[in-house]
């Protein structure tokens, strides 16, 4: 099945210029609907407000809710653990990478990165587009 | 008075009690054991007296050598000066990244949207807003010269603790962490390494597209730090 371009992507980083490069870069790559939030709380909060959102970029490093701690929030609740959550963070020692993966995040991208590997995870968490 | 001199007066008081003449053979016995008391006392507060006042000689030099020290740290010149400067230097980095930053992406997004109905205007427009994107990354050499200050810095606070340290043998006291210390420890990362990602973006690939376990990705992080 085809990706859904128009579906709304969340964008989650402290960082305000973070969260608008990566919304050039999703532009880039045709998925126009992008909303941000400064961190996991206020992620969960637009996440539990009923919007459908079809894909979590997140950084990990966010106070006071961490990346890693909406994942697993994410991932406890009912309704919304099945979104596609992928991860981008500065740091990547193993022992994170597992941890995260074993929280049930689908990617995993090493800052600094460009659109090429942007794009190849988003697809292999959502399919080509 | 010090022991040793008020062992002397002692001595000198038997001495003329002696010299009166007394009668009674057993006051006179008892004057020179008296005496000879005091001849042992003397010795013994005189030996005391040189000790204590050696160690205080050692304690005040010590204090001395401390006040010295602390003064050569100029603890004044780094809290009122130095630290705060360095500071200001680094706000401003972070102020001239950011506006550079705002300003290369506001260009950048200005050539994604414009027509390009007319070459001519098109490459003008183009032209221009590429030389303001050049001009923008001027930044670095205001931001490499405001880092290197702040380099300084550290290096010359660093160089002073060190040397304090090592002429009063100081030892590292352990501190407790406050709650946001610990939380930032449990929760947060470092950032980024200095010699690039610790675990590189091909191995997390691997892991996540299956061509390895968590075990291997974890053998060859460990195999990396001894090769």
């Amino acid at each position: 099945m085809a990706v859904d371009t128009n579906m709304p992507v969340l964008v989650v980083d402290d960082y305000k210029t973070m969260c608008r490069i990566m919304r050039n870069l999703l532009k880039q790559l045709g998925f126009n609907n992008v909303e941000d939030a400064a961190d996991g709380a206020e992620a969960l909060e637009k996440m539990q407000s009923g919007k459908n959102f079809g894909l979590v970029i997140s950084d990990w490093n966010m106070e006071p809710m961490t990346g890693f701690e909406l994942l697993k929030q994410v991932r406890a609740d009912e309704k919304l653990k099945g979104t596609p959550f992928i991860m981008i963070t500065a740091e990547s020692k193993t022992e994170n990478v597992i941890a995260a993966k074993r929280a049930g995040v689908n990617n995993y991208i090493v800052k600094p990165f460009n659109a090429t590997t942007l794009k190849a995870k988003m697809a292999s968490v959502l399919g080509d587009f | 008075m010090p022991a040793f001199d008020v062992a002397n007066k002692i001595r000198d008081a038997l001495e003329d009690l002696k010299a009166a003449d007394l009668d009674d053979p057993r006051l006179m016995e008892v004057l020179s054991l008296a005496e000879n008391l005091v001849d042992t006392m003397k010795m013994f507060f005189g030996a005391m007296d040189h000790s204590v006042l050696d160690e205080f000689k050692h304690i005040g030099s010590y204090i001395h050598r401390t006040r010295e020290e602390i003064a050569a740290l100029r603890p004044n010149d780094i809290h009122g000066s130095r630290i705060p400067t360095a500071g200001a230097e680094l706000e401003a980095v972070v102020g001239d990244t950011e506006r550079a930053t705002e300003s290369i992406m506001t260009l950048a997004e200005d050539i994604m949207s414009l027509e390009a109905t007319d070459l001519e205007t098109y490459k003008t427009q183009v032209d221009t807003a590429m030389m303001q994107m050049i001009e923008a990354c001027s930044f670095q050499d205001i931001t490499g010269q405001r880092v290197s200050k702040v380099v300084a810095t550290l290096t010359h606070i660093e160089e002073r603790v060190s040397r304090f340290s090592e002429v009063m043998g100081v030892m590292d006291a352990d501190t407790p962490m406050t709650d946001k210390e610990k939380w930032q420890a449990e929760n947060l990362l470092n950032g980024p390494q200095i010699d690039g990602p610790a675990t590189g973006q091909d191995a997390i690939d691997a892991l996540f597209d299956g061509e390895t376990t968590e075990e291997a990705l974890g053998q060859d992080d460990i195999d990396s730090m001894f090769d």
